[in-house]
């Protein structure tokens, strides 16, 4: 047996941010982004049931929808994504319910982050992990994520929005809200 | 097992022309290597390797593959996510000795990870996505020669060549440096064979009725083009006689309702197809303008929308792309439909790949 040296085929990013960025806060007078997809009709069931406790507490809602992001419509995204960061608060970002549109999620919440907006990312429970690990690679661990259960979108819409609705406090508990109408009438 | 340590390197002249510095930066350990079995298994301890034997990739092999190779180890070709870390010849080159791929190919590997990193080929979509997709790699030019890539009899796998490290390599880098894990940082539900050593083929130009493929990207002579492919399929022919009734049956073959391309989600992608050598001069004589072997292609490779079921057929309906004829096509213009000349003499058969959606191809000159 022969003792030899090797090099380490592999590459790590050194760089992270642990810190889940700044608390959400007081909703009021704020505009809140919600990042949609082309691929989950869950996502805008429930972003849409969001968005209007999120009125009711006195925020404005902006609404955002990534589609292909390669070659010409890529590009209009690009510039979408950045006109779109540019002009929200806080951003709720989802969804990641498969491999590559938790890529594009997590790509799309860093991005946010990036800019010191307070930001949550929405994945369901099987790309959790997905999700995090994402995010460490993306050099922000710290990146909030609520996690939605799964499956989710081979659900029908009333039992989405169930679902959404379960969730709503949660999410804002996550994403550090203060004083929402729906926690005041929960209170 | 021995124990991994980390030790300072020793070797201090190196670089493909010979310098004073020492240009390697990975972290070098210390651990069997005279045992390829031994030093298998300390690398899957490590979550390197692919379940394969690997090369021990030792400070003097990685020097005099990079000798070989003619590039400087510091050269950054891209940066591969979902790590998002920066892919550089160096390890390039350690991982492609542990693959078993010749020095000499090392312009052709980096080619290959430049067109992956490729903004419009979208890696990191590929890497993370339930999808079974993995880059395939068309190469054109005297470099198929030079290295013995297969173009002929089972090119897309099976052949004994050169391709198989090489695809390794690449499968390994997407592994080691873009840091693709299943269950991890990739969820691929089935994965696919080409997922081991990649899918390396050549076009086989010299009995192509047409320009070769990377040409009529822009790219001609040494070329790399990487397509998502999502797997293989086989298209049987027995009983046509024309050009434009082959072109007809793998049209009509491409489309199946659960392609990937015909999801409403999926804004826009490609299709390949690979025609055999007797087919391309059938098809050459009675279709001699490639762009109308596309346009036949792509107008067959289409359904009805009754052909869908009605969920997704509604779903269909509100992304527009129904066409006036009341069809749906795989792809949105035949300029989507890459086309080339490739596999055995004995006919019969054309190889269908069909793409994950919207990553998109990228060819590049090997240089």
């Amino acid at each position: 047996m022969a003792l030899g040296t090797i090099l380490d085929p592999t590459a790590v990013r050194a760089d992270d941010i642990t810190h889940p960025g700044p608390d959400l806060g007081d909703l009021r007078g704020k505009t809140i982004g919600f990042r949609v997809d082309i691929m989950w009709r869950s996502w805008d069931w429930i972003s849409a049931l969001w968005a209007k406790e999120l009125e009711a507490a006195g925020a404005k809602v902006v609404f955002w929808r990534a589609g292909g992001r390669t070659g010409d419509e890529g590009a209009r995204m690009a510039e979408g994504l950045k006109d779109f960061v540019g002009q929200i608060d806080a951003a709720i970002v989802g969804l990641g319910n498969c491999g590559s549109c938790t890529g594009w999620t997590i790509h799309d919440a860093l991005a946010a982050a990036a800019r010191g907006v307070p930001t949550i990312a929405i994945c369901t429970q099987n790309f959790e992990e997905l999700g995090h690990t994402l995010a460490r690679r993306g050099g922000r661990s710290g990146l909030r994520l609520h996690i939605l259960p799964h499956p989710l979108n081979e659900r029908e819409q009333a039992d989405v929005e169930g679902v959404g609705r379960e969730h709503y406090l949660p999410m804002m508990a996550a994403f550090g809200a203060h004083h929402t109408a729906a926690q005041e009438a929960a209170e | 097992m021995t124990e991994a340590t980390v030790k300072t390197p020793i070797i201090r002249d190196c670089g493909p022309e010979g310098c004073e510095v020492d240009w390697l930066t990975s972290r070098p350990i210390e651990t069997e290597v005279d045992d390829v079995l031994d030093f298998t298994r300390f690398a899957m301890e490590q979550d390197w390797g692919d379940g394969l034997p690997l090369i021990p990739p030792t400070v003097e092999r990685v020097r005099e593959f990079l000798a070989v190779g003619g590039r400087y180890p510091d050269e950054l070709i891209g940066v591969i996510p979902p790590m998002n870390t920066e892919c550089t010849v160096e390890k390039i080159v350690i991982n492609a000795v542990m693959a078993g791929a010749p020095a000499e190919s090392l312009p052709l590997i980096c080619a290959a990870v430049e067109a992956i990193c490729d903004p419009r080929f979208d890696i990191g979509g590929l890497n993370a996505t339930t999808g079974s997709v993995v880059p395939l790699v068309v190469v054109n030019g005297p470099i198929r020669d030079q290295l013995g890539i297969p173009y002929q009899h089972g090119c897309f796998g099976g052949a004994p060549s050169m391709a198989t490290a090489i695809g390794r390599t690449l499968r390994l880098l997407m592994r080691n440096v873009g840091g693709q894990k299943l269950g991890v940082s990739c969820e691929s539900v089935f994965g696919n064979p080409g997922r081991i050593a990649g899918i390396v083929l050549g076009e086989w130009e010299e009995r192509s009725p047409w320009a070769p493929l990377a040409q009529r990207r822009g790219v001609p002579g040494n070329a790399v083009t990487v397509y998502g492919a999502m797997g293989t399929m086989n298209i049987l022919d027995i009983d046509s006689h024309s050009g434009p009734e082959f072109l007809e049956s793998i049209g009509r073959s491409l489309a199946y309702p659960g392609a990937n391309n015909f999801c409403p989600s999926v804004a826009f992608g490609e299709s390949m197809v690979a025609i055999n050598p007797v087919w391309a001069a059938i098809i050459g004589r009675d279709v001699p303008d490639i762009m109308d072997v596309q346009e036949l292609i792509w107008r067959h490779s289409s359904l009805p929308i009754d052909a869908f079921q009605k969920r997704l057929a509604d779903r269909i309906v509100e992304t527009g792309r129904v066409q006036a004829d009341g069809r749906v096509y795989l792809t949105p213009t035949p300029m989507d439909v890459l086309v080339f000349v490739a596999g055995g003499t004995g006919s019969l058969h054309a190889h269908g790949i069909h793409s994950w959606g919207t990553c998109l191809s990228a060819t590049k000159g090997v240089q």
